[in-house]
């Protein structure tokens, strides 16, 4: 090959590798697998901590998939199903506020996205790889932590959302955390993903 | 030698510019963003649970078994239960459109295979012309 081949060649060779670069623009890293299968339901084998007093959460720590997120708060939308948290490129874990804050008596609800469109992976992005004795972390607002641990993961169709076993009341500090899973229908999941953990711990 | 040069610089610009316009044609679209934001602004036109004026002639301090039917921001303080229930299943999560990852891949791709067919436009007429 000629010294002139050479340098055409070469720029093809850039050519086709800043296509590349350019062509990855905004494309999703959400391809790679969805949330694996269902976790048989167990109880938490974790001994109960005692109850925590009202305090709302400010962040959340998941140390087995990589969550450290501040959690804002959620409401009820206008056709009476949750808020989720907004859009972002910052995606944010919520706490529902209709529910105990963490650590108090009964089910505390955080939701968070799987995916936020075209910003990629949420917040939840793999929730569903959560397994039994996994520890979750509340920090609460006046400084305490309220520590969880993952009791049961499941996967269930947004049309047999169990809203009783999500909401319904407990005698204990329990937590819940939500997402979407499973198969896409468009922009759409068809599940919804949840964790069920109970309180180990609180600190300081 | 310095035309072919120059040549195979202005095929690389050109391949960047077609691989960068599917890229901003397929940036994401600020209408279909705003319509997922939750309308966390919308207030309870009427506090459920403020106490009426007129006394209720009978009983009146009886709590109501009714729950409120607005999002008042103070229903969460009974602890050990969730004082208002949701409908429904919670929507967290919203997923990229494909149509988006294909049209950009065909736009990169169809750049590299015309770079790299000018590329050998570009040698074989060089080879031509010093033969």
């Amino acid at each position: 090959m000629t010294p002139l081949s050479r340098r055409a060649f070469a720029a093809a060779t850039t050519a086709a590798l800043l296509t590349g670069c350019g062509g990855g623009h905004g494309t999703p890293r959400s391809t790679a697998g969805h949330p694996t299968g269902t976790t048989p339901s167990a109880r938490s084998s974790a001994k109960p901590a005692r109850a925590l007093g009202r305090s709302l959460p400010v962040g959340l720590e998941i140390p087995a998939i990589g969550v450290d997120t501040p959690v804002i708060r959620l409401g009820l939308a206008p056709d009476r199903t949750v808020e989720v948290p907004p859009i972002t490129a910052d995606d944010r874990a919520g706490w529902y506020r209709h529910s105990p804050t963490p650590g108090q008596r009964g089910p505390s609800v955080i939701l968070g996205h799987v995916t936020v469109g075209a910003h990629g992976d949420g917040v939840f992005r793999h929730l569903a790889r959560l397994r039994r004795g996994d520890t979750i972390t509340a920090r609460l607002e006046n400084g305490t932590a309220a520590v969880f641990a993952v009791g049961d993961v499941r996967t269930v169709a947004k049309a047999d959302f169990p809203t009783e076993a999500v909401y319904g009341a407990v005698d204990r500090p329990e937590l819940r955390l939500i997402t979407c899973g499973g198969p896409r229908s468009g922009d759409e999941y068809r599940d919804n993903v949840i964790v069920f953990a109970a309180l180990t711990s609180a600190s300081p | 030698m310095r035309r072919t040069v120059l040549g195979a610089a202005a095929l690389a610009c050109t391949a960047v510019l077609a691989s960068a316009v599917p890229a901003f044609a397929d940036g994401p679209s600020p209408v279909s963003e705003a319509t997922v934001v939750p309308s966390e602004a919308a207030p309870a036109p009427v506090d459920a649970t403020e106490p009426s004026p007129v006394p209720a002639p009978v009983d009146a301090t009886e709590p109501s078994p009714v729950p409120a039917a607005t999002d008042s921001p103070d229903r969460s303080e009974a602890p050990g239960e969730v004082t208002v229930i949701p409908s429904g299943a919670p929507d967290t999560g919203v997923a990229a459109q494909e149509s988006t990852a294909h049209g950009t891949l065909i736009g990169g791709g169809a750049a590299a295979v015309l770079a790299a067919g000018g590329a050998v436009f570009l040698v074989r007429r060089r080879r031509a012309t010093t033969a």
